[in-house]
């Protein structure tokens, strides 16, 4: 089966119902999307299909043939991360960072469909991404500064 | 770095002799190298705090280094020194002194080298990230004093450490080093660790989920059948040992399968402790008191109390929820084992595989990677144990990855806790005397595959960390503390604040309640009792922050709507390890909370939250350590709570066990006390020591209502308003045996209460069939030569294939198209479809047209055996002999597949097929389909379509008691392998009637907007049908809507819809059933939610919740749609393993309730599940 990912096609030799997540990071090796639930409910596993927030832990790679498949990685690197990644590190946006990818994706998202999100917005566009460390903050101040908004110092 | 520096491979070292080892081995704290480069060992972990990076400042400081010079190695057993578990918030506090002295001492060494070197005075250098220069601008570097030496300095006691005041790095905040590598998916955490030749294993658990104690633990195992999972490519092994049980496989997700496909047999359950009632199990767990403080005279101060009060505060069993379910990977090699762990202690875990496989723990190495934050104990350890057995099984690299289901039931919890406050006030409204018992039951989780394979017995042993804070920070003159000792009931261990937080919430509420009485503001009577100025001064501090009024009696707020308004208070000195142990950092919170009188919910709106914190190495890191204790302590009191079932853990994901969510965030005020002349100390769990009690006194100020048992959920919150005391939930009804009576049954499907339509079934059949007389064969043929039928009518005959959907039944699961191969399920008995491929021997090869068309209209073999009824050819006969050619051709111009297809399983007398003549006399017309004229060409086409080859009615009709449809009920809705296939008549439940356009649209891609999507057999057929011309479709959309009321516009029925969902608009979650909807179901399906590859059926518009039955919102449930009818709509997870048959229910019904609001409640749906439950354990 051949799937693009991150602007690559790659032969995939997996069964046609072998969840995508597991092809990205066993075949293709990237770090980005986790496994976190295995059931859609949590977000860890969060990547781009055709440039909307999708879980990959839930959709079958037969689901993605001629589709455009993008990871965190794919987003950007440390020396040129892309602006929501840049934004999340500048914001201190994680604990442990586990959930960081879906947040990262899901903002990414978000500012695709609508670029200039409130705050509002950012938190339902964020709710059905769980983080059990309690980042949520930073998290919430680094989609807002993705999204350009100018952020209150904090004392 | 000069070229000459890079040359040099000396090293400067500082170390300990270690405990484990050669004579002469050391441990290492420090390592300078000539290359400039700095390494620094502590054996303690980062769980996701950024320790790493505070540690890092800390050598940075005292070694004058520039901070991005710094290493810091943490957790690899072969290299940092074995410093205990990383718990009880020690890591600056207690571990990083050895660290910091070791930096200190190793930079004395260098100056005093320095001084010699340059002949200068020590006073007279400065130190710029590591060279130091003389006045005279002379100057020397750290790696050209180490040069090519090899300095090993012993750890010294008595180092010089730098004068606070003279800090340049710790005490600044930091950017944490760790984010970048994670915020763009390099390797960084056990996750992602790949060890060439690696395999990954699953382990499969026994079914006393979460319970580890007891004489079944590592023998209820009877048996495993390796034949289960044998077709399943690339399975390596099936491993059981005692009760561990592993497979492993070349890929993961084949892994994945087998355990969930392993067929493993286990001793009945044990009868465990039942934990439906928490107070009464913690009352009759044994347990031994241990007096902790017994001062004045308890007993007599509380007999002369003017007002005594006692009270009882419950704490529920909670999760650390780990995001990442814990993983490992193993290498088992002789004389050389590596296990990449997420451990919270290496060392220990490295005695725990030494003893599980009994090597020395010298040939072990435990390397520590990051894994997602745990908070305490989580399955960490259990996983790594799981997968040196499996690497040690196969001698290859395993990966293990524990399921969410695993971590959710397996995981150490927070264990519940009960505290029992006998006290009361004086006349004056003092505190007369204050006698506090805590009971803990705790054996701290040893790691579970010890437990399973036998290595260690399975008794409950008793940890004593019931004492964390138990002593109240208030100085009572009569004061006695009592820890009552107890094993553990389910498996726990520490998890944040460990017992301090539950000792806190009945401290900090009782004394709320003791300020009340006395009518005296509970911040001022706290104040009296509080002797230490720090925590005098954080108190006062955090009351002037919130701008705190006092309160000395309770005023009743004014209410907005439903909603009142209240604000609380509390305090605590976080004091952890051994008792007596010693303080972390202060911490005190005001929490504003808005309750919902009509809801029972409650906001946290905002909390401020203050610490002392003394020095902080990273101030930002400290802030980030408060808000996330808030958030995670506020999610804690309001919703966390681990459900149980018959003593086994049931909460397996997300919907069972809520977290908060990001809209449900409090705004959160950190205020941290500049002490930065004071010793650091630990910050990681203090500010989640008030949590629980400050937000039950913010809910008695908002409603004047107590709330002493967590968590604050609607229902309690609503039963506390109304003055009810809370009550298990009512058990649901005993299952039923029969269905209700108006249910009609098909008898081709497997299913009870159906013997008495077969019986009638055979003896008209007999009756009927005996005066008629046996078919003749039709004679075999060769193979027929396809090149005779044009292209243009294979291909229209592959239409009409589709528009049969023949493949569908035709086709085993993971099977060759129409090779056959399907068990079709019926009362008595199994068939099999049959192999429709052109092969000669195992096909329809040596079929003639005559005999195919014979088989089509009349149901007769070729070989004139009568054909089950199973097979649609009462329709089939319908279709006009152009259209049956064109089958034919299509299916001969197949490929042949030689297929054997199993033999049918039938009973007698159901092996008898002459019998099937008695039923087609009655029931089957072979006549080809009648226009209409009266009707148009489009809705005669749609007939011709949907009553021949279509075969629509085979599902959605009913049928009578002989199994054929019943002509008077015609579409008015059937059952399909147990899904209700329902009617498509205006006798349709469908909130929105259907219209033309939406059958077309639904026919046409799977999914209505105003219907829902395709799932269950209905997805395959609209697979299939996407190979007829949108024409076909339209016409059989037309036919059908015939059936149904002439339709409204479109924009009409929008407004209908969005009525429909605006209300039934979810606003809020009390009761299980909607928690288990919020977190499994509401992030695909809420209206209005964020866009998710795949549709967002909105389940106010469902047909299936609105139908008399409830049997395909539960199939869908169970199954997901793992092949829906177009790749757009997305795929739907199976919960089949995830939920209970309870939580299921508990869910459907609020489905029900919430979604269908007009429609009656199900009945029997335990009854349903169960039956439903059995088919797929078939």
């Amino acid at each position: 089966m051949r799937l693009t990912v991150n602007g690559r096609n790659h032969d995939v030799d997996a069964a046609s119902d072998t969840a995508l997540l597991y092809v990205l990071r066993n075949d293709l090796e990237l770090n980005g999307p986790k496994y976190g639930c295995g059931l859609g409910e949590c977000g860890a596993c969060a990547v781009l299909i055709d440039g909307v927030a999708a879980r990959s832990c839930v959709i079958p790679i037969e689901g993605c043939e001629g589709r455009n498949v993008v990871t965190l990685e794919g987003l950007g690197t440390r020396e040129h991360p892309d602006p929501v990644q840049d934004a999340f590190i500048r914001e201190q946006a994680a604990q442990c960072g586990y959930c960081l990818n879906g947040m990262i994706i899901t903002t990414k998202a978000l500012l695709t469909r609508n670029p200039h999100p409130s705050e509002h917005e950012v938190l339902e566009a964020l709710r059905y991404n769980l983080c059990r460390c309690g980042a949520h903050i930073e998290i919430v101040r680094a989609a807002m500064r993705a999204a350009g908004h100018a952020l209150e110092a904090r004392d | 770095m000069s070229g000459s520096e890079q040359r040099l491979r000396g090293s400067l070292s500082v170390v300990r002799p270690a405990i484990l080892g050669a004579e002469g081995a050391f441990e290492t704290f420090i390592t300078i190298s000539a290359d400039g480069s700095v390494n620094a060992y502590n054996g303690h972990v980062d769980l996701g705090t950024g320790i790493r990076t505070a540690l890092g400042q800390i050598v940075a400081e005292e070694l004058d280094v520039s901070f991005a010079r710094v290493v810091v190695v943490l957790g690899d057993t072969a290299v940092v020194p074995n410093q205990g578990a990383t718990i009880a918030s020690e890591t600056i506090q207690i571990t990083a002194v050895p660290l910091r002295k070791a930096a200190a001492q190793a930079r004395h060494f260098l100056v005093s080298r320095a001084a010699e070197r340059l002949e200068m005075p020590v006073d007279d250098l400065t130190i710029e990230d590591g060279l130091i220069r003389g006045h005279d601008n002379s100057s020397v570097s750290y790696g050209e004093l180490i040069a090519d030496e090899t300095i090993r300095l012993e750890l010294a006691d008595d180092v010089q450490v730098k004068a606070v005041s003279t800090y340049s790095v710790v005490g600044k905040s930091v950017p944490r080093v760790d984010l970048p590598a994670k915020a763009t998916g390099e390797l960084v955490y056990v996750h992602d660790i790949r060890v060439p030749g690696m395999l990954h294993g699953r382990v499969v658990r026994p079914p006393y989920a979460g319970v580890d104690a007891g004489p079944f633990v590592g023998t209820s195992l009877i048996a495993v059948d390796e034949a289960s999972v044998r077709d399943i490519p690339g399975i390596i092994a099936v491993v059981r040992i005692g009760d561990f049980v592993g497979v492993v496989a070349e890929r993961e997700e084949n892994a994945i399968k087998a355990a969930a496909q392993l067929d493993v047999t286990w001793k009945p359950g044990p009868a465990l402790t039942d934990l439906a009632d928490i107070e009464k199990a913690l009352r009759a767990n044994p347990s031994t008191p241990r007096t902790l403080i017994d001062k004045g005279d308890v007993d007599a101060a509380i007999k002369a109390a003017a007002k005594p009060m006692q009270r009882t505060y419950l704490w529920p069993y909670q999760m650390h929820g780990s995001i990442g379910p814990s993983c490992s990977v193993a290498d088992y090699r002789h004389g050389t084992i590596r296990v990449w762990s997420g451990t919270q202690n290496p060392h220990i875990l490295r005695g725990d595989l030494a003893l599980l496989i009994e090597r020395p723990e010298t040939e072990i190495d435990v390397i520590r990677m990051e894994a997602a934050g745990c908070y305490g104990r989580n399955c960490a350890d259990d996983v790594s144990a799981d997968a040196l057995l499996l690497s040690r099984a196969v001698g290859r690299p395993v990966r293990v990855q524990l399921t969410r289901e695993q971590e959710h039931a397996w995981e150490p919890k927070g264990t519940a806790q009960l505290m029992d406050v006998n006290g009361g006030l004086n006349a004056d409204g003092s505190v007369a005397g204050y006698d506090f018992a805590t009971s803990y039951p705790s054996n701290g989780a040893p790691t579970l595959a010890l437990l399973l394979t036998g290595r260690i017995a399975p008794t409950p042993t008793v940890l004593e960390m019931g004492d964390r804070t138990a002593i109240p920070p208030y100085n009572y003159d009569n004061m006695r503390v009592v820890a009552n000792d107890m094993p553990p009931i389910v498996r726990a261990s520490w998890l944040r604040g460990v017992s301090a937080l539950p000792n806190t919430f009945a401290h900090e509420s009782y004394i709320d309640e003791l300020a009340a009485e006395a009518e005296v503001d509970p911040i001022e009577y706290r104040l009296r009792y509080l002797k230490d100025k720090r925590a005098i001064d954080l108190v006062n501090a955090v009351a002037e922050r919130a701008g705190w009024t006092p309160r000395p009696v309770r005023e009743a707020p004014e209410a907005e709507g439903d909603i009142v308004r209240g604000r609380g208070f509390a305090y605590a000195l976080y004091v952890h390890s051994k008792f007596p142990g010693y303080g972390a950092a202060w911490s005190a919170w005001i929490a504003d909370v808005a309750v919902n009188k009509a809801t029972g919910d409650v906001s946290v709106t905002r909390v401020v939250a203050g610490q002392d914190s003394g020095l902080m190495i990273n101030p930002e890191g400290v802030r980030h350590q408060i808000e996330g204790n808030v958030i995670q302590s506020t999610s804690r009191a309001l919703m966390e709570e681990v459900s149980f079932e018959r003593g086994a853990v049931t909460a397996r994901e997300w919907g069972a066990y809520p977290i908060i969510k990001f809209p449900d965030l409090p705004k959160i005020d950190v205020l941290m006390l500049p002490r930065q002349d004071q010793p650091p100390l630990g910050v990681g769990e203090s500010a989640s020591v008030p949590s629980a009690a400050a937000i039950a006194n913010a809910i008695y100020d908002a409603t004047g209502v107590r709330f002493r048992e967590l968590p604050f959920t609607p229902e309690r919150i609503l039963k506390g308003l109304r003055g009810e005391q809370p009550a298990a939930p009512a058990p649901l009804p005993p299952p039923k045996s029969a269905a209700p009576l108006d249910r009609w049954q098909n008898p081709f499907i497997k299913r009870g209460g159906i013997l008495a339509g077969v019986a009638a079934l055979c003896a008209a059949a007999i009756g009927i069939g005996a005066a008629v007389l046996p078919w003749r064969a039709i004679a075999p043929i060769a193979r027929p030569d396809t090149a005779v039928y044009s292209a243009a009518t294979i291909a229209r005959g592959k239409q009409l294939a589709a528009l049969g959907a023949c493949a569908v039944c035709h086709t085993s699961d993971h099977g060759v198209v129409n090779a056959g191969g399907r068990p079709l399920e019926m009362p008595f008995g199994t068939i099999y479809t049959t192999n429709i491929t052109p092969d000669v021997a195992t096909g329809i090869g040596a079929w003639s047209y005559p005999a195919f068309e014979r088989a089509m209209r009349e149901g007769i073999h070729r070989d004139g055996r009568h054909l089950y009824p199973a097979f649609p050819y009462t329709h089939f006969a319908k279709t006009d002999d152009a259209d049956l050619q064109a089958l034919y051709a299509h299916l001969m111009a197949q490929a042949p597949v030689r297929a054997t297809t199993p033999r049918n399983e039938l009973a007698f007398p159901f092996n008898l097929r002459p019998l099937l003549a008695g039923w087609n006399a009655l029931f089957h017309q072979p006549s080809t389909f009648q226009p209409d004229p009266a009707k148009s060409e489009t809705w005669n086409r749609g007939a011709y379509l949907i009553e021949g080859l279509g075969h629509c009615s085979a599902c959605h009709s009913p049928r009578n008691a002989l199994g054929a449809e019943r002509q008077t009920a015609y579409l008015a809705g059937g059952f399909a392998d147990g899904w209700e296939a329902p009617a498509l008549t205006s006798l349709s439940k469908a909130p929105i009637p259907w219209s033309e356009d939406e059958l077309f649209a639904y026919l046409r891609t799977g999914e209505s907007r105003f219907h829902g999507v395709a799932a269950g057999p209905m997805a395959p057929v609209v697979k299939e049908l996407a190979a007829l011309p949108d024409q076909d479709i339209r016409a059989m959309a037309t036919y059908l809507a015939s059936f149904n009321e002439p339709a409204t516009d479109r924009s009409a029925r929008e407004v209908l819809a969005t009525g429909l969902e605006t209300g039934t608009a979810v606003t809020t979650a009390a009761s299980a059933g909607a928690r288990i909807y919020q977190g499994a179901c509401a992030v695909c399906h809420e209206v209005g939610g964020p866009p998710l590859f795949g549709s967002r059926p909105s389940l106010a518009l469902n047909s299936n919740l609105h139908s008399d039955v409830p049997d395909n919102l539960i199939q869908v449930i169970m199954h997901g749609i793992a092949r829906p009818a177009a790749t757009d709509l997305g795929y739907m997870p199976a919960f089949r393993d995830s939920m209970t048959d309870r939580q299921i229910a508990e869910l459907v019904s609020y489905l029900r309730r919430q979604f269908a609001p007009g429609k009656p409640a199900w009945t029997d749906l335990a009854g349903t599940i169960g039956r439903i439950r059995q088919t797929i354990a078939r």
